[in-house]
């Protein structure tokens, strides 16, 4: 007897398969192609051009200066969001009164538009408003107000990535917490009556444990951080100190209209998500046992 | 057990809540100071003459700038709650395969599911604008939703494969000897079930639709479809526009996704674990 095929679970997949094929699958492959080609909609006509774009996009200084600015970016975003998301989680780790009020408060800052998370922060690190000055001089660590924004590029890109900072230390703090959890009690009281401290249980019994957790939050740490655009688009405008990747790649594309490089570059960026990523995953990520 | 001493746990309590908090009280608290206020130093802890002077100007009357943010209040709920609604449904029904039924092509269209769900956005954002230019749906409500669902499926197919997966199947199986299809089951006994995870999806969605920027910037090309965060930045960007009312427009745009974080924040929890822990 022939067995007839079961169409339901087909039916029932399609609109996500169309939508992923139509606008995920399709765009990636376009962007992989359209990079080998001179893609300018104001000097026509597109042809294929082999790695001229990755060439060009390579020896611009824009884009150079804007590739140690992510590197930065990544590094300050991945260390800080990491650390502040161990400490956060260690806080959270066993329970008591009002500990889910404050899990309530710490989500606050990842559910805010970018947008806003800039507003935000402009008043406060504002070269003539901000609080940040304001409180500095009322203790008279500084005689007169200090430009944090725009000048210095190591303290341009360090406030706005506190800003992004502010934003994904939560989720990091959440993946975190959700291993901690995991650990048993036990654990920690054996440790206990063996004559091990409080350092002493978190050196060797905490940090070693949460390592899958530290990994995933990790990865989502660099995967935003290398993609940061909202916050310095807003707190620092056109001004390419510390301009980052992701606003050369919208310049490039959107203001300079070379599509062609645009691609060339999204690709190494992609191309870069995906390798660091795995290694990250590979490097951090082992299964623990308890 | 106390392994670790309380004023560990206050130092923590206090540094969280004020790393949350302080900038979010302060912009609040800017937008109830006229200009001059905001430039005083030192700067004022309340404000000195509070009232709804910054919010009128920016929401009420028939100038150009309120006319500007309502409609664009309007566009993001638009656009939000319509994204949110057809990422949930398309995502329950693939979810509700994959975690129940057999088929060729199943762990497959999984991986296909979780690999783009790596994929950074400027992989996908020019091909984006010019496949949306071809379909002439740039500044067209549909083009937004649509970018946004195909951007946020993939999560929330995960999010809710793995919630419905560990559900117990016994439970279907009575249903299914009753005689009901499978569809029935579904719809009956699984979507309920699901319930918490579903919340968890909505929300999830909700929110990253709300805070998107780059996408709408470059789809949505004049007002008539621009969300409330594409107009705070070109507020932002026109210099004649004081601080004041820029926090006040930072007020009026965060206002919706902190009051539902702060009232769903057990879903958002949940299913951020969900949607991660591979």
């Amino acid at each position: 007897m022939k067995k007839k095929v079961d169409l339901l679970p087909y039916f029932l997949v399609s609109p996500l398969i169309i939508f992923i094929i139509c606008l995920a699958l399709t765009p990636a492959v376009f962007t992989t192609i359209a990079a080998f080609f001179k893609v300018q909609p104001l000097n026509p006509p597109t042809h294929f051009s082999g790695l001229e774009n990755f060439r060009d996009i390579l020896h611009n200084a824009e884009v150079r200066s804007s590739l140690g600015n992510t590197f930065l970016y990544i590094i300050i975003g991945v260390t800080l969001s990491t650390v502040l998301g161990i400490f956060f989680a260690v806080v959270l780790q066993r329970r008591f009164t009002g500990r889910s009020i404050l899990i309530a408060v710490l989500i606050l800052p990842w559910a805010l538009p970018g947008v806003v998370e800039g507003i935000l922060w402009t008043g406060i690190w504002d070269a003539n408003t901000g609080v940040l000055n304001s409180v500095l001089k009322s203790l008279h660590v500084i005689d007169h107000y200090q430009v944090f924004l725009g000048q210095n590029k190591f303290l341009t890109i360090l406030a706005i990535e506190v800003v992004q900072v502010w934003q994904i230390t939560p989720l990091s703090t959440i993946l975190i917490l959700a291993v901690l959890q995991n650990i048993p009690d036990d654990l920690y009281e054996a440790a206990t009556i063996d004559g091990s401290d409080a350092k002493k249980s978190f050196l060797h019994i905490t940090m070693p444990l949460i390592r899958p957790g530290i990994a995933i939050a990790v990865v989502q740490a660099i995967i935003a951080t290398l993609n940061i655009f909202d916050q310095p688009y807003i707190l620092n405008g056109a001004a390419s100190t510390g301009n980052s990747l992701a606003m050369e790649t919208y310049a490039v594309s959107f203001t300079n209209l070379n599509f062609g490089q645009g691609y060339a570059l999204s690709l190494l960026i992609t191309l870069f998500t995906l390798f660091t990523s795995v290694v990250i995953a590979k490097f951090i990520y082992k299964k623990v046992e308890y | 057990m106390k392994f670790r001493n309380k004023g560990f746990r206050r130092f923590g309590v206090g540094f969280i809540l004020s790393w949350s908090l302080i900038p979010i009280y302060w912009v609040i608290n800017t937008s109830f100071q006229t200009d001059a206020q905001i430039s005083d130093t030192p700067s004022h802890l309340l404000p000195p003459t509070p009232g709804w002077a910054n919010y009128k100007a920016l929401l009420i009357g028939d100038g150009e700038l309120p006319s500007l943010v309502r409609r664009s209040v309007i566009n993001i709920f638009i656009e939000c709650i319509a994204a949110t609604a057809i990422t949930v449904i398309l995502a329950s029904l693939a979810a509700y395969a994959f975690a129940r039924m057999e088929f060729k092509g199943r762990k497959f269209f999984l991986f296909v599911v979780v690999m783009t769900m790596a994929f950074p956005t400027y992989t996908t954002l020019i091909p984006m604008y010019r496949i949306m230019a071809m379909l002439h749906l740039v500044n067209t409500y549909l083009g937004i939703i649509l970018c946004y669902v195909s951007g946020f499926l993939p999560l929330a197919t995960w999010i809710l494969f793995s919630y419905m997966q560990s559900l117990p199947a016994a439970i279907e199986e009575a249903g299914s000897v009753d005689g009901a299809s499978r569809m029935q089951v579904f719809r009956l006994i699984v979507l309920p079930l699901t319930m918490p995870a579903i919340a968890s999806t909505a929300v999830i969605t909700f929110l990253f639709a709300w805070a998107q920027f780059i996408f709408p910037l470059v789809l949505a090309s004049d007002q008539s479809t621009q969300p409330l965060t594409v107009i705070v930045a070109a507020i932002q960007g026109r210099h004649v526009v004081p601080y004041s009312l820029l926090s006040t427009a930072g007020v009026i745009a965060l206002s919706v996704p902190a009051v539902i974080a702060l009232l769903t924040n057990r879903f958002i929890v949940s299913g951020l674990i969900n949607g991660s822990v591979k």
